[in-house]
């Protein structure tokens, strides 16, 4: 269980206490990675956790890389005024933790080099005073071209590149790095409760790793790799009973068109973004998740496609019934239009209204407890290696976009999903790329109507269209930061 | 029923889109209007008949005429999905679920540690959770089997073998020979098993130093497809130990049947001494381990990577062996349960009323002053049983009671009316049988798992909980097989007791002299000819499993249940 069942007084779950994670390792091996994937994933637990990144304050503070001194970035003697700089960059980094902690955060992920044994022993013994717990979290990689491709894929569009001719800027970083590590110290010491991870996840090491929240940590990051990859979402097809959960009804002949049109669609929109990548698509597998419910696995059935005329090689597609992916239980609600709701469970309506994700109707499920049943969903999310389509239940499809946007949990009943959308999500070091394509306007779109009354829908599954949410994080095309 | 409900497969379609013919458009059409109207009639007739306004129609119910008609009036609307074997058509109200392929794990986790450190506690314990989560797997025990085979030998030839602690030495070359051939033996009936379809083979056994180790890991190298994780088991506290060597002195062990309790244990800490002499803890930098001190409260991971790895090791860390209890009760007897109705969220009946007011009681003066926390689900029966309890209460959505979909509310009679197929479906296999629009067996074990890593946790414990929720949990603390799962008797007002013990939990049940009806439904004898007629909640169990009242606990020594 990992999603908070309650909250203490002091605002700190899991009875963990304060934490501090202090990321240690060279450039480019994957720490900002590990750290963002982290902090929303605790944030989505529950706990109140924020990344501190060095990279992200000096850039606030002194600007670009092509703006600070020389030697700002080789470790070895220094200027003075260069010492001076440094000196006042981590200073108000340190500042920016205390501030946190202050303000009833429990987690805190400093996310800088930390590459000398006495630097990590000078902030562990500051923060160690005040009682605040210490994790060394350290990532080291020795597959060269793990760091290659991860200085072209992210460091290069990181903001102190953002103008930069990218060879340069490879060969910039590059230098960076070589500078620093004739000067790196492992983490050997085991003063500190430390875990090591070598090439983003492929092996870990753990010492004197305590509580239940440690240990989540540890099992969250056993599990997570920064492999390319592309998630997509596509909701399930028009049913023949749309406004039941119960009836679990099958596709509608619309709906039959609606997935064999998504096949189609899937295959085509991805092979272009490979393409686009320089990534042969017959090379990489995709992997199809669906809930046990009809509407959402016979969506998926025109994958399993062998026809003469149809050559997509079946073997290159697997797809995974998962039960704990059905879509939000409207409970007593079941079958009822907002109206019959609001006239039948006026108090309970009201209720709902103002908080919809945390109020619960009667045998219904809260968007909170979706999520509690979605976790363990979501680590197999971070763990699958292929690219990934979600054919899945708006209220499911919202729950896991928010996760992977680093959305409040309290915006997730306002997300618009809508039927017919296909959502591309692409995950990288600094948040998320994602864009919606739109593919399908028959019937069972949300936004038209198609044939299919306001009345006959679920409206509890479909609350945020009706509403018209206005958040829309599928519909922008930028990177969205958490 | 209609003549055929199911639909003739249709031929694939070569058809890059599929097309409906106007037939099925219009049937269709007619089923969604038959829905859209009949949804208007009992909204409008509410209004004038119900007083209540808080009971809106049931649209959606199993015994009612509209789903069945609606499934026939669109069977054959099924449009072909192009696919050699297109979906089975939506009739009837539930289905079989299928087991998750887990075929590509196969590991061999190989226990090292010095006797009395608790690695068979650790190595059953994993296996119940593995199993649990539906992996096969199996501890191959080293000293069972040089026990069977001692006492084969002994019957065959009349000759004993001394095991006492001179055999254990390292200086002792013949049986330190004989020793090794056991362990080689046992290695080899864990790879055999693993490739006959195990997923994880757990080497019970001290593999005490570098060049055992090195051997096992030699000889699993040999096959493809499987890898060697080592779990050691270090214990510095020496409470902790002398309880272990207590426990195996006093546990029966066959090793020990002609001496005194004070010989057992001098031979059973020489036999430790002799393995101290040559033990070396887990240095080689290559191997894949974990180390777990003083049972979970530090845990060391090394190149752990993989996902049932992951899940192992996050198990691990956290597990405790604190003494403590977890208390077992469903929720008073409720008004469905008095009328036979399955689900619902209905409140207790009189009598279940007067069991929560007697509950407070029985729990206090069995747990005096330890702390407890209660456990409920959302539901009101057990909020209102856990009302008058003077302990700290949780809710938890996950402890929900099975959803019986479109047969919530009502009775086995009626579903069995309205649905005999299904009914007989169910009976036949019930843990993989997924109710229309609800849950299976399978699907709550699935949404349990979070609660199992909780209770491990966590110390003293109270559910109030579900018939078939608490028999997912206790099926996991006593390891009872599946197909047996839905059949454990899990009576109304009764508290079940279980202390965690080294090999098991102990048990004891409590029940209080307040009647109730019997919510049992027994295994039928022959699924096919399940009765019809007779009330189910009435019947007498013929064939229910013989449930272990506080037998887990015991050590096996020739493993021949296994």
């Amino acid at each position: 269980m990992v999603a908070p069942l309650y909250t203490t007084a002091s605002g700190l779950l899991f009875h963990a206490g304060k934490i501090l994670v202090l990321t240690v390792g060279l450039p480019a091996r994957g720490k900002t990675h590990i750290s963002r994937a982290l902090e929303r994933y605790l944030r989505w637990t529950g706990v109140k956790t924020t990344v501190i990144s060095l990279g992200d304050y000096r850039r606030k503070v002194l600007g670009g890389a092509q703006k600070v001194p020389p030697d700002y970035f080789t470790l070895g003697p220094k200027s003075p005024e260069t010492l001076a700089l440094r000196q006042k960059v981590s200073d108000g980094c340190e500042q920016l933790i205390w501030d946190f902690f202050d303000s009833g955060g429990q987690v805190v992920i400093y996310d800088a080099n930390n590459g000398t044994r006495e630097r990590r022993q000078t902030i562990a013994e500051k923060f160690d005073k005040a009682g605040i717990h210490i994790v060394m979290l350290e990532s080291l990689c020795d597959n060269e071209e793990l760091i290659m491709a991860n200085i072209r894929s992210v460091k290069i569009s990181s903001p102190d590149y953002r103008t930069w001719d990218p060879e340069k800027a490879v060969a910039d970083y590059y230098s960076r790095i070589k500078n620093n590590e004739a000067h790196y110290e492992p983490v050997e010491e085991t003063t500190w409760p430390y875990i090591r991870i070598m090439n983003v996840g492929e092996k870990i090491m753990v010492n004197n790793i305590r509580g239940y929240l440690q240990s989540r940590v540890v099992f969250f990051l056993m599990n997570i790799h920064n492999n390319f990859r592309t998630i997509y979402f596509a909701r399930s097809g028009q049913s023949l009973i749309e406004h039941s959960y119960k009836a679990d009804s099958d596709l509608s002949p619309a709906g039959w068109e609606y997935a064999a049109r998504l096949k189609e669609f899937v295959l085509d929109r991805r092979a272009k973004s490979l393409q686009q990548r320089g990534i042969d698509p017959t090379t990489r597998r995709l992997a199809v998740w669906t809930s046990a419910r009809r509407r959402s696995h016979h969506t998926a059935w025109p994958f399993l496609n062998i026809t003469a005329d149809d050559p997509e090689p079946p073997a290159r597609v697997k797809i995974v019934e998962r039960p704990q992916m059905s879509e939000i239980n409207p409970g007593v609600w079941d079958g009822l239009s907002p109206d019959q709701v609001k006239k039948y469970y006026p108090d309970e309506w009201e209720r709902f209204v103002k908080d919809p994700y945390a109020y619960r109707a009667p045998r219904a499920e809260s968007y909170h407890d979706l999520c509690v049943r979605l976790e363990p969903t979501l680590v197999e999310l971070e763990r699958e290696r292929e690219d990934l389509l979600i054919i899945g239940h708006a209220s499911v499809i919202r729950c896991i976009l928010a996760y992977l946007i680093g959305l409040p949990v309290s915006e997730i009943p306002a997300i618009e999903v809508a039927r017919g959308d296909l959502i591309e999500v692409v995950p990288t070091s600094y948040g998320v790329y994602s864009q919606a394509y739109h593919f399908w306007d028959g019937p069972g779109r949300s936004d038209n109507g198609g044939g299919v009354g306001k009345d006959e829908k679920n409206f509890y599954e479909n609350y945020a269209e009706d509403t018209q949410g206005k958040r829309r994080p599928e519909g922008s095309s930028n990177t969205v930061t958490a | 029923m209609s003549p055929d409900p199911q639909p003739q497969p249709q031929p694939p379609s070569t058809h890059a889109s599929p097309r409906l013919s106007p037939h099925d458009l219009a049937r269709v059409d007619g089923a969604l209007k038959h829905m859209s109207i009949s949804l208007k009639e009992p909204d409008a007739g509410a209004e004038v008949e119900s007083p209540l306004p808080s009971a809106p129609p049931a649209v959606f119910g199993a015994g009612g005429p509209m789903l069945k008609q609606f499934d026939q009036s669109t069977a054959g609307s099924r449009i072909a999905s192009q696919t050699v074997t297109p979906p089975r058509s939506v009739v009837g109200i539930g289905g079989k679920v299928a087991k998750p392929d887990y075929s590509e794990a196969k590991i061999v986790l190989a226990m090292v540690g010095l006797p009395a450190r608790g690695k068979s506690y650790l190595s059953n314990k994993l296996m119940r959770y593995l199993k649990w989560l539906e992996y096969d797997v199996k501890v191959f025990n080293v000293g069972q089997l040089r026990r069977s085979r001692a006492r084969q030998k002994a019957q065959l030839t009349g000759q004993r073998e001394d095991h006492t602690a001179s055999y254990f030495s390292h200086n002792n070359e013949q049986a330190t020979r004989l020793r090794e051939k056991l362990s080689e033996d046992s290695l080899d009936m864990l790879i055999q098993w693993l490739k006959e379809g195990g997923n994880v083979g757990i080497h019970d056994a001290t593999n005490s130093t570098h060049s055992r180790r090195q051997k096992i890991m030699e000889r699993v190298s040999r096959e493809k497809g499987m890898s060697v994780v080592f779990l050691e088991s270090v214990c510095d506290d020496p409470a902790l130990i002398a309880a272990n060597v207590a426990l195996k002195v006093s546990s029966g062990d066959p090793d020990y049947k002609d001496m005194s309790r004070e010989e057992a244990k001098a031979d059973f800490l020489r036999r430790i001494r002799e393995y101290e002499n040559v033990y070396e803890t887990i240095t080689e930098p290559h191997l894949s381990y974990f180390r777990i001190k003083n049972v979970g409260a530090e845990v060391t991971l090394c190149h752990i990577h993989g996902y049932l790895q992951s899940r192992i090791a996050f198990y691990l860390m956290n597990l405790h062996l604190k003494p403590r209890s977890i208390f077992f009760s469903r929720h008073g007897e409720s008004q469905y349960n008095v009328e036979g109705k399955i689900g619902g969220d209905s409140s207790l009946s009189e009598r279940g009323m007067r069991y929560a007011r007697a509950l407070p009681a029985l729990i206090t003066d069995n747990i005096g002053d330890a702390e407890l926390t209660v456990w409920t689900s959302t539901l009101q029966r057990t909020i209102q049983t856990a009302q008058d309890l003077p302990y700290n209460k949780l809710t938890w959505k996950s402890l929900d009671e099975l959803d019986a979909g479109v047969c919530d509310g009502m009775t086995y009679e009626e579903i069995e009316q309205a649905y005999p197929e299904d009914f007989a479906n169910r009976d036949e296999d019930k843990f993989n049988y997924r109710y229309r629009g609800g849950e299976s067996y399978r699907d709550v074990v699935v949404r349990l798992e979070p609660v199992i890593m909780e209770l491990e946790r966590q110390e003293n414990i109270l559910i109030i909980g579900h018939q078939a929720i608490l028999r997912c949990l206790y099926a996991y603390f006593h390891n009872l097989p599946q197909a047996d799962l839905p059949y454990i008797k899990i009576p109304l007002h009764t508290v079940i007791k279980l202390t965690p013990k080294a090999y098991g939990c102990d048990e004891e049940r409590y029940t209080l002299p307040i009647g109730a009806v019997d919510t049992h439904r027994p295994k039928p004898k022959s699924a096919k000819a399940s009765g019809a007629g007779t009330p189910a909640h009435a019947k007498v169990a013929p064939m229910s499993p013989v449930v272990p009242l506080a037998s887990s606990t015991g050590r096996e020594y020739y493993a021949e249940n296994a």
